[in-house]
């Protein structure tokens, strides 16, 4: 050993910790993407659905926002193979994260979709837009701005809850972590070191957002 | 002493609700198919023999610095797979925390599970254990160079020693057991209880026999065992219930690498793990009814 045991175990573990890095980034960045699509559908239907589509939605997001994602990402992969659907650890996990992105970015789309005026969408109409056309050149564009900065909270939520699937087996950026730990018995600064590079991810996703945010705000 | 895993309470009720949900379904998805053939057969035909085990807790199933998993849980899984397909690397670890050994087990996530299970009577109503392949007790720890050598020097030096324990409810009653009078100390991770030995804060630190001796082959000359150990477990692997010819199976396998043909392949793995050699099995009357 040298001066800087850690240093030295952290350039000896850099493939496992990069491999567990990766991990995390590719579950996050796919829940983030599917859950995202998934919830405007289900915001779109929870404003503008039938009686039995709202109903149904409403039962899928209060469920999951209802239970915590921990059991949910369990419920992934100990429920789903016994009905016949067989999936990796990783499959499990990720259809957990984005079932939570889904229901999650639903009611910021929903609450986004509410709060423009009527008078939007009446005045859509009196022009003689189609409801579609009403929808992606008058309503979205408005309620995008809304979205937007609730949007980027809910992804950092993401990239912390993936940590949850070191539980069921994923080799993500924690289990990594632990496992170099387990072996070098350096504990907090690992740790410290997993939290930062946490830190610079989400980090790195807030000053995207704020980008984003200024390039659609009304100058 | 299984190492504490993180999360446990919370983990283990959640589990246990999921698994049951999970085989709650199962048993209403899987009345009408009838289940005739062995678990032994399934994997036979699908030709790799599906692990559950963990990754963090050396010696036993933990990544090496190639982030290959190893250790002495693992060569026992290869032992089973070579049995089976004469190939010793046709065996998928899928790894788990210690508390998803039996969930995984009741919903046929893996084919059995090697990952430092003790056996228990209550655990024995949830799943097959196999025959044992280790002994597991807590040993002492101490410095090669300090003032006592052995557990005899110990135990009369009284309350003028401290030990080094992992943090546990159970901590000062386990030392007591060894070493009534001694002063306890309980720290929150592995590496300060040995730091403590190290920088005399403590005289000995105890902990699992099998970490004590993994410590000990990974730096010579530095520590030595106490030479005795209390609080004995039996580590098993375990199966799903039901399938006797599966359970025969991975128990002969066992058996004969700690008596039989495979016994050279279990020696090694024991010499490599725990730093000690072991005698072969004596020949002629069989060693099981001695």
């Amino acid at each position: 050993m040298t001066d800087y045991p850690f240093l030295m175990e952290l350039w000896a573990a850099r493939g496992a910790i990069l491999n567990g890095l990766g991990l995390t980034v590719a579950v996050s960045l796919l829940a983030i993407v599917l859950g995202s699509i998934l919830g405007l559908f289900v915001g779109i239907g929870l404003t503008y659905g039938g009686g039995m589509v709202r109903f149904a939605l409403r039962c899928y997001t209060e469920l999951i926002r209802g239970t915590p994602v921990f059991v949910l990402i369990l419920a992934c992969f100990y429920i789903l193979p016994v009905t016949g659907i067989q999936t990796t650890a990783f499959q499990a996990g990720l259809i957990g994260l984005l079932l939570f992105c889904g229901s999650h970015v639903g009611e910021i789309v929903r609450g986004a979709l509410q709060a423009i005026p009527r008078g939007q969408s009446e005045a859509g109409k009196a022009i003689g837009l189609s409801f579609s056309q009403n929808f992606v050149y008058v309503l979205m564009p408005q309620a995008l701005r809304q979205i937007l900065p609730t949007w980027v909270n809910a992804a950092t939520e993401i990239v912390k809850a993936s940590t949850l699937l070191s539980v069921i087996g994923v080799t993500e950026l924690l289990l990594a972590t632990q496992q170099v730990i387990s072996r070098t018995f350096i504990g907090m600064p690992f740790y410290l070191f997993a939290g930062a590079i946490y830190f610079a991810i989400n980090f790195a996703i807030e000053q995207l957002g704020r980008y984003a945010e200024r390039k659609v705000s009304l100058p | 002493m299984t190492a504490p895993s993180f999360l446990s309470p919370r983990l283990r009720m959640a589990l246990t609700i999921a698994a049951a949900l999970g085989s709650l379904v199962a048993t209403s998805v899987g009345a009408t198919a009838q289940e005739t053939k062995s678990k032994l057969d399934a994997v036979l035909a699908r030709g790799t023999l599906i692990v559950g085990t963990g990754s963090t807790n050396p010696p036993w199933h933990f990544k090496g610095a190639n982030d290959e998993l190893q250790g002495f849980d693992i060569d026992i899984a290869r032992i089973v797979a070579k049995g089976l397909f004469d190939d010793a690397g046709k065996v998928q670890f899928v790894q788990q925390s210690s508390d998803a050994r039996i969930p995984n087990l009741t919903t046929d996530k893996v084919d059995m599970t090697c990952q430092f299970m003790t056996v228990t009577a209550s655990r024995a109503q949830q799943v097959a254990f196999t025959i044992p392949y280790y002994r597991e007790g807590v040993g002492l720890l101490l410095p090669i160079k300090g003032k006592y050598k052995n557990y005899a020097d110990l135990k009369a030096a009284g309350d003028a020693i401290t030990v080094a324990v992992l943090q546990n409810v159970y901590a000062e009653e386990m030392v007591h057991a060894a070493l009534p009078q001694a002063k306890v100390d309980q720290y929150d991770s592995v590496d300060l209880m040995y730091q403590a030995v190290n920088s005399g804060r403590a005289e000995a630190a105890a902990t699992d026999q099998s970490s004590i001796n993994w410590l000990i082959v990974q730096t010579p000359g530095r520590y030595v065992s106490a030479g005795y150990s209390w609080d004995p477990q039996t580590y098993a692997c375990a199966v799903k219930r039901g399938d006797q010819e599966w359970l025969n199976f991975v128990n002969t396998a066992l058996h004969e690498a700690m008596t039989g043909v495979e016994f050279d392949t279990y020696a090694a793995s024991f010499k490599k793990w725990f730093g000690v050699e072991l005698a072969p099995p004596a020949t002629g009357f069989p060693v099981e009814f001695k």
